[in-house]
């Protein structure tokens, strides 16, 4: 069995031994370092991406938010200008039941006095024409004799009317 | 019980030029090629972009370990760095590990430090070349006088020197004392065991069982992380330097 001395430089093993760092400076770098860092850059840009999006998407929420927002406040101000116009014409048309009722209530007033006056009226014909009837009987029967009651009509309205005024 | 202490075997011998003999080392070092080769298949295999494996944050984490440790030690225009430290790291640190499983650590062997040691001795007289020009390479070694020559060129020679015989002599000493803890332990299981009669009995090295697994851990593993890991901050820092 041969053996190389303990302490030697051996030129073949030197060589030898650059040839394999060599190799595996090849293997290191083809083998780790190379899929290595594509797969770091790839993850890299993937997060640079994601980023985008998210400030993407957070700039459209805010202009979302604040298109909302004046969309709610108009609605609000538009609910504020219906409340307001109904409670104005809601006033308005209490008003006018009030004054048509009022009106009503005039009209059928006058009517009903008129009506009274009228009843007024006919009783006292009725009552005047009964009292000369009356007056003319009691008279024929005091004078025991026939009064002409056309001739003592026109004398005793005259008494009635007196009466009627006098009352 | 003779313990023996070799340099690497001989392997086979290819036919050319003489006789190109294959050591140990060499053999080993293609079996951490090997190991590495299937380490990165497996860490990298199906990785995905939004679900990652535990077993791709592992690969991840790796790179970018590597990565960091570059980019502090060296700054942030040398990422182009990072494989070539990687691989310093993981070959290195894999054969000086290998020898757990019983084979010889290539990083044993001299002529493989010192070869990593080259490697990194040419990047720092490249990096010089490239940042201060022919002619501000050469000047530097007659700086500050010129009498400072011979003193420059032994500091220069002498990085790649302490490199791989720093790297050498820690796995090789800790090759040697585990040979020597395990002669050890033979010869003390024979002294306890060696009244029986029966020599199979008496043979059974018991306590070669255990007692080597916790000098492996410092020997092995922890010698050689730190190893792996003086090896690639020295290059980096003598590279980054080499360049300014």
């Amino acid at each position: 069995m041969k053996y190389l001395d303990f302490f030697t430089i051996d030129v073949w093993t030197i060589i030898f031994t650059w040839a394999n760092m060599l190799i595996l400076l090849t293997i290191i770098k083809k083998l780790l370092f190379k899929p290595v860092t594509k797969v770091l850059q790839q993850r890299d840009e993937e997060v640079k991406k994601m980023y985008a999006q998210a400030n993407e998407a957070n700039e459209k929420a805010a202009s979302l938010e604040k298109e909302y927002n004046e969309k709610m406040a108009q609605a609000r101000e538009e609910a504020g200008e219906i409340i307001k116009q109904a409670t104005v014409s809601a006033q308005k048309r209490e008003e006018e039941i009030i004054a048509s009722a009022q009106q009503q209530a005039d009209i059928m007033t006058k009517r009903a006095e008129t009506e009274i006056a009228q009843e007024r009226k006919k009783a006292y014909q009725n009552i005047r024409d009964e009292i000369s009837d009356i007056s003319v009987a009691i008279a024929g029967k005091m004078v025991q004799r026939e009064i002409n009651a056309k001739d003592h009509e026109a004398l005793i309205r005259r008494f009635i009317e007196n009466v009627g005024e006098e009352k | 019980m003779d313990v023996s202490i070799n340099g690497p075997k001989v392997l086979f011998t290819l036919p050319f030029f003489g006789g190109i003999d294959v050591s140990q080392s060499v053999v080993s070092s293609w079996v951490v090629l090997a190991l590495v080769t299937v380490f990165c298949l497996w860490l990298t295999h199906d990785m995905s972009v939004t679900n990652p494996s535990k077993r791709q944050i592992a690969a991840e984490k790796l790179v970018l370990m590597v990565k960091e440790l570059v980019e502090n030690n060296m700054g942030q225009n040398w990422q182009h760095f990072a494989p070539l430290v990687a691989t310093i790291l993981a070959y290195s640190f894999c054969s000086s590990a290998l020898s757990i499983t019983g084979l010889r650590s290539p990083t044993a062997d001299f002529s493989v430090t010192l070869a990593m040691a080259l490697i990194t001795f040419s990047l720092i007289q490249l990096y010089h070349l490239k940042s201060k020009g022919v002619f501000g390479f050469f000047k530097r070694f007659v700086e500050p006088v010129p009498v400072m020559l011979p003193m420059n060129i032994i500091g220069e020679v002498s990085l790649p020197a302490s490199m791989s015989l720093r790297h050498f002599g820690n796995i090789t000493s800790g090759t040697v004392i585990t040979a020597l803890v395990y002669g050890a332990l033979a010869a003390f299981s024979r002294l306890v065991l060696g009244w029986i009669p029966n020599t199979f009995i008496a043979n059974i090295p018991i306590f070669q069982v255990g007692i080597p697994a916790v000098l492996s851990v410092y020997f092995d593993m922890f010698s050689s992380a730190i190893q792996a890991y003086i090896f690639c901050m020295l290059t980096m820092a003598n590279v980054a330097s080499a360049a300014e």
